[in-house]
């Protein structure tokens, strides 16, 4: 699902060589749409016959740590979609993988890239609001159909860790780190999932500030995939939603769309970044020590709802 | 055939929606105020010069002897609740008290108690349950036009109402105390269960010198399973365009609905002011007045009674016991 977006702007910023699939006809099908001469069924194979500096791994999250793995101890840079992993041994395997091979290993919290999102994070930056006191935000979706793997807990996490992880990193990211975290809900709708599909969580800061993150696969199959974010500081708020953002509104005898002004996405100013990054030697924004934190998080909150009780940070051991 | 119109005298003008449910009053036939209790020289003075011909008491008893009310709409600061609440029931008056009914579980039992011994009608002001948006959110729901409700997300957030609001003896609390109930109240009201389980944070306050909360975020688990939030904050600037919001997103088996009770609005901005919201909604407030006096004239329960009062009350003193070390509160609370 997110390869398209992904591809779509690697393709403007650099040569994309091959696709890989384990499906032979998925790997064949896309490498056609997107004129790419190559595909391959593993990455092994990719590895072995072709020539690459860098692997954007799009795949379920249960494979993440393997297939990063083996491109990081072959030499290859590696962006990651988000999560980093569902376990935090999966994580630090691939932390160490990046710092064994000095590789760059990056994960795709593509919120950091997000025009409103920056916007928010730099006028906090520069003391508009003051210090982060409270803060809000949501993402709304129905069930996700495109792929069998989210329904399963051991393969996406559930809600929290597969999108309402954007919120927890990006939450980390303006206002410092959790300490403690209270999460609620479960499996509210869905039939035949053992995923958590709603979540809402109440996170404590080290600086005591507080937080609603609220993470929904229960809404209607007619409701668009909506977020938002509200920041109130000791001098004022900030707030924003999808539907002040997409400004351009579609309208046919089938249905509506909102459609965002922006020429680049978030996306493609995140490949950028990593690009830049490999050039310059630089850190990337989101490294896997971020990324595993944010996972953290997530772990914890899962953990609060299994226990019925808030859980402190960090964790001893985390899997879900 | 039209009932002589009842009695009414407002006890404080202390919170300020004693000024709404004065021009409520004033615009409605069937109850007239006849006299105002007001302990603050300074408020007094304001309501003298604008109510000549009203009665105006510093002292309540005083007011409760020699007036012929019939009912007294109970608007001085949130501590204060019960102590005039008693006064004017002792004496056979029904009340409508303002939100929250008292700051003590005790006195709202007190209050419980007194209207059973007294065959009197208690009205806890949650305006919310007449308001035409989320009046018509409980219509969807009874309709089942999203099935079963799972979850129900709410904020309440203002700006800092200012004065005896921020001194905790009279307000008993801070926003969770002020702002908690509206939303808890309608979440009674559309699940029609009670509250299981309680979990709340508060965070450093946004305005460092007061003495009462003024961030908080609440967790709520129902009897049913259906899971609740309430944002209670007092996170608006001073600058917001209006006081605050009362918003919520229900989620069922079968679809959802969102309600933002205050976003009717025509925007006005004025040279040299800022952006103000100028509300073009529905007015609650005559809705409920009115409800009250129905109420009253056929001993009939209101919408929200005292009991409403209490167990909304009972899930903001769980929320305080919560950020006050109590982790995952059970309730019913303990004696």
């Amino acid at each position: 699902m997110i390869a398209n977006s992904h591809v779509r702007a690697w393709r403007d910023l650099a040569n994309v060589v091959a696709i890989v699939d384990v499906i032979p006809e998925k790997a064949r099908g896309f490498a056609e749409g997107n004129k790419i001469d190559r595909w391959y069924t593993s990455v092994n194979e990719a590895l072995e016959k072709c020539e690459f500096d860098i692997v954007d791994v799009c795949t379920p999250t249960f494979t993440h740590c393997e297939i990063a793995v083996e491109a990081m101890n072959n030499g290859k840079h590696v962006l990651c979609e988000k999560p980093i992993a569902l376990t935090l041994e999966d994580a630090d395997k691939m932390i160490k993988a990046s710092e064994r091979n000095k590789v760059k290993f990056m994960v795709a919290h593509c919120l950091r890239f997000w025009n409103e999102y920056r916007i928010v994070k730099e006028s906090i930056d520069r003391g508009e609001i003051g210090e982060p006191r409270i803060a809000r935000a949501y993402r709304y979706i129905s069930f996700p159909l495109w792929g069998g793997w989210q329904r399963e807990m051991e393969k996406s996490g559930g809600v929290l860790i597969d999108m309402g992880i954007h919120d927890l990193d990006y939450l980390r990211w303006i206002i410092g780190e959790v300490k403690e975290v209270y999460a609620n809900g479960g499996i509210l709708k869905s039939k035949g999932t053992d995923a958590h599909d709603y979540l809402h969580v109440l996170l404590k800061f080290e600086g005591e500030a507080i937080a609603f993150v609220e993470s929904s696969w229960i809404h209607p199959k007619s409701h668009p995939f909506t977020y938002g974010l509200e920041v109130v500081g000791e001098r004022g708020m900030l707030k924003f939603s999808r539907e002040t953002s997409e400004v351009v509104q579609l309208w046919t005898e089938g249905g509506g769309e909102t459609i965002s002004p922006l020429k680049r996405d978030a996306i493609s100013l995140e490949i950028e970044h990593f690009l830049n990054c490999i050039e310059s030697g630089e850190e990337p924004l989101v490294t896997g020590l971020e990324a595993r934190k944010s996972l953290e998080v997530a772990l914890a909150a899962i953990r609060s709802v299994e226990e019925g009780r808030p859980v402190r940070l960090p964790l001893n051991g985390g899997s879900i | 055939m039209m009932n002589d119109p009842l009695k009414i005298g407002i006890v404080s003008f202390a919170h300020m929606h004693a000024w709404s449910y004065l021009r409520a009053l004033s615009e409605i036939e069937e109850g007239e105020l006849s006299a105002i209790f007001e302990e603050d020289p300074e408020r007094r003075r304001a309501l003298e010069s604008r109510f000549p011909d009203i009665a105006i008491y510093s002292d309540l008893r005083e007011m409760l002897a020699r007036e012929k009310l019939d009912a007294v709409i109970i608007t001085s600061e949130n501590a204060r609740h019960i102590s005039h609440a008693r006064e004017a029931m002792l004496r056979g008056l029904h009340i409508m008290v303002e939100k929250p009914i008292t700051t003590r579980l005790e006195d709202a039992d007190e209050i419980l108690s007194l209207a059973e011994r007294e065959d009197l009608i208690v009205q806890t002001a949650f305006p919310m349950r007449y308001h035409d948006a989320t009046v018509i959110v409980r219509d969807l729901i009874e309709r089942g036009s999203i099935g079963e409700i799972l979850v129900i997300t709410a904020t309440n957030h203002g700006r800092y109402p200012g004065g005896w609001f921020g001194v905790k003896e009279l307000s008993g609390g801070g926003a969770m105390m002020d702002h908690t109930v509206h939303t808890a109240d309608l979440m009674r009201w559309y699940t029609g269960d009670e509250v299981k389980k309680v979990y709340a944070v508060r965070g450093r306050n946004i305005r460092e010198n007061l003495e009462v909360d003024d961030i908080g975020l609440i967790s709520l688990t129902f009897n049913g399973g259906v899971i609740g939030s309430i944002d209670c904050s007092w996170s608006r600037p001073s600058t917001y365009p209006i006081w605050g919001d009362v918003w919520l997103l229900v989620i069922g088996t079968k679809g959802c609905i969102y309600v933002d009770a205050f976003a009717s609005r025509v925007e006005s901005v004025i040279e040299g002011d800022r952006l103000r919201w100028k509300y073009s909604g529905a007015d609650a407030d005559k809705v409920m007045i009115r409800d009250f006096i129905r109420c009253v004239e056929e001993g009939r329960r209101p919408r929200a009674d005292g009991f409403d009062g209490r167990q909304a009350l009972e899930i903001t003193l769980a929320a305080y016991k919560s950020v006050e070390g109590g982790g995952v509160v059970q309730l019913p609370l303990g004696k």
